[in-house]
């Protein structure tokens, strides 16, 4: 009994440690975004310290204030939200129930647009862009931001339309209801969770984005990803600031990754699942 | 109320056998491929279309700071990788930084997973802790470990390098180190994916096979070798699959921590081909090196399906 005890509690001890690996940094940034910039430089480092609040207000009332890439990332990531709602619901229907020609193929070229490296794109988007003056422009961006976020939709949506009943919408057919009106209200309040899941990752990957933003952004459209960035090649020290910074900008995400944990797993691994070569 | 829009048409010619049942079929048709059209057409031009444009380029001399020697190069831009040592180095470096972080990824976050496992409260406080890194923006990860972790008497790793007597180092100073420090940011902002998701399959696997082991007197060690791991064999392929592919696409984290330096001592593929394009202007090489970086991880991913087929 006693070595069951001990068992048990050194597992606990050793997967706490291991899993701070993962909290501590993020604790310890938050902990920074409170100090002083004199209490940051500090040494030894203080953990008690007296909280500050001059890092939040440097960044977001100061002269670079990032209030304006927040905006400009909430209209990146809303945007590209709902467009790729908008063309990914009907397909993902389209490839999980109904009788699309060619289904598997469509589905497979589906899967691997999701593949190609950022990098190989990113040289044909700048030169196409550049020649139709649409470089920072939040349009240009924002379609561009449907090569990661369109695929990945798509396939989760998938996997939410096949859980569906078929009887439900066959019952709705015969009542003559139109495949369009059978799709809006009987089909699309069934998948309501997977559609607010799917909201959720597309968000959150157009937050985080940071190549094309940076190669094809400026000075109009430039999110909190770019700001963070341009903020520690301008100012090398000033770290309570930037822990600040951080956490204004990754607050949202954050947020959303907690209120979403349960589907993380699930969003991770969509396509995988199927699209490997079954079905 | 009755649907008009979808209404069978009047003159829709019936085939022999069973008419209404290829009308029904053909108008099912019909609709799935209007609901699917606007996203292939979408997918076609921002993925397809730029690939076919990227090829192009690295067939092309486009150099932005020589525009007056623009014009069509053939193959020269390939020929050039040839002798370009750089190329090379960012080549090794990219396989050396996939195969590692994979492995990494997959030996802790499976052990990490069985270890979890064994706990039968708290499971949920861990797997908060673990989504953390996973929703952070890749920039953001490596701002943080370039400064606050990493750097050189403020950061946090230093400082506990110093006190367990390691002494301090230039962790992104130094070419050796800072290559294995991009690593580790790799490794520990994905590690959680790895563990999430054998995690959740764990959990799924049927209680009653270890149980039978158990009574079979199977120790530890053979109930994970004979038991555990061919069962998860399937959820351990799709994370080895999934993370190359992101891997092989790495960018912003070694951007943000080590820029490719010092010198070129964390330049993966994708960091080689962007300076090539955008801090040096030259695109037409930076095009074909990005259309190498594409062929490899086609390759890597057409081999990996194969691989996952065939078992």
């Amino acid at each position: 009994m006693k070595r069951a005890f001990a068992r048990r509690f050194a597992l606990a001890a050793s997967a706490g440690m291991l899993l701070s690996i993962w909290g501590f940094p993020v604790l310890w940034a938050l902990l920074t975004s409170f100090k002083t910039e004199r209490d940051v430089l500090a040494y030894p480092p203080k953990i008690l310290f007296e909280p500050s609040l001059a890092a939040y207000r440097d960044v977001l009332f100061g002269a670079s204030s990032i209030v304006p890439n927040l905006v400009s990332s909430i209209i990146l990531s809303l945007g590209a939200t709902l467009l790729t709602l908008l063309v990914a619901v009907p397909a993902g229907y389209a490839l999980a129930r109904l009788g699309l020609p060619a289904k598997r193929t469509s589905g497979f070229y589906v899967l691997a647009t999701q593949m190609l490296p950022p990098v190989g794109l990113i040289i044909p988007y700048y030169l196409v862009l550049q020649k139709v003056g649409a470089l920072d422009t939040y349009v240009g961006l924002i379609v561009i931001y449907l090569t990661f976020s369109l695929p990945f939709a798509i396939w989760l949506l998938v996997s939410y339309f096949e859980d569906i009943p078929r009887e439900m919408e066959e019952a709705a057919l015969l009542d003559r209801a139109g495949r369009l009106r059978t799709l809006w209200y009987v089909i699309l309040p069934q998948v309501r969770g997977g559609i607010a899941v799917t909201i959720v990752f597309v968000f959150l990957n157009a937050w985080n984005e940071f190549l094309f933003a940076v190669v094809l952004g400026g000075n109009r459209v430039r999110p909190v990803t770019v700001a963070m960035f341009n903020f520690i090649s301008v100012e090398q020290t000033r770290w309570a600031s930037l822990a600040a910074g951080a956490m204004v900008a990754m607050g949202p995400v954050m947020l959303l990754g907690l209120i979403a944990q349960k589907h993380i797993v699930k969003g991770l691994t969509v396509g995988a699942v199927k699209g490997g070569g079954r079905r | 109320m009755t649907a008009v829009a979808n209404a069978p048409g009047p003159a829709a010619p019936a085939p022999a056998p069973s008419p209404r049942i290829f009308r029904y079929q053909r108008q099912e048709r019909r609709f799935a491929l209007l609901l699917f059209t606007p996203a292939l057409v979408l997918l076609i031009a921002t993925t397809s279309a730029p690939l076919v444009y990227l090829l192009w380029t690295s067939l092309m001399r486009i150099d932005l700071t020589m525009p007056y020697l623009s014009g069509f190069a053939g193959v020269e831009n390939y020929a050039k990788m040839g002798g370009d040592p750089r190329f090379w180095n960012s080549l090794l470096l990219t396989l050396i930084y996939t195969s590692t972080t994979v492995v990494l990824q997959v030996v802790l976050g499976l052990s990490l997973a069985l270890l979890v496992m064994q706990i039968p409260r708290g499971q949920t406080v861990l797997r908060i802790a673990a989504i953390l890194p996973i929703v952070l923006a890749p920039v953001v990860v490596g701002l943080f470990w370039r400064t606050l972790l990493l750097s050189p008497d403020f950061g946090l790793v230093d400082l506990v390098s110093r006190t367990l007597g390691f002494g301090s180092h230039a962790w992104l100073g130094d070419p050796q180190l800072a290559l294995v420090s991009v690593i580790a940011i790799h490794t520990w902002q994905w590690t959680p994916f790895a563990f999430l998701v054998l995690l959740a399959s764990l959990a799924s696997l049927p209680p009653d096979v270890f149980e039978a082991a158990r009574i079979d007197r199977a120790n530890a060690w053979q109930r994970f070798r004979r038991i555990t791991l061919p069962l998860l064999r399937p959820a351990i392929v799709i994370v080895v699959i999934m993370r190359t592919m992101i891997a092989l696409s790495a960018f912003a984290a070694i951007f943000a921590a080590t820029g490719g330096g010092p010198g070129t001592a964390t330049e993966i593929l994708n960091l080689y081909a962007y300076r090539t394009s955008f801090t040096e202007f030259n695109l037409g090489y930076g095009a074909a090196l990005a259309a190498v970086l594409l062929a490899i991880t086609l390759v890597i991913s057409f081999l990996m399906f194969r691989m996952r087929r065939g078992r």
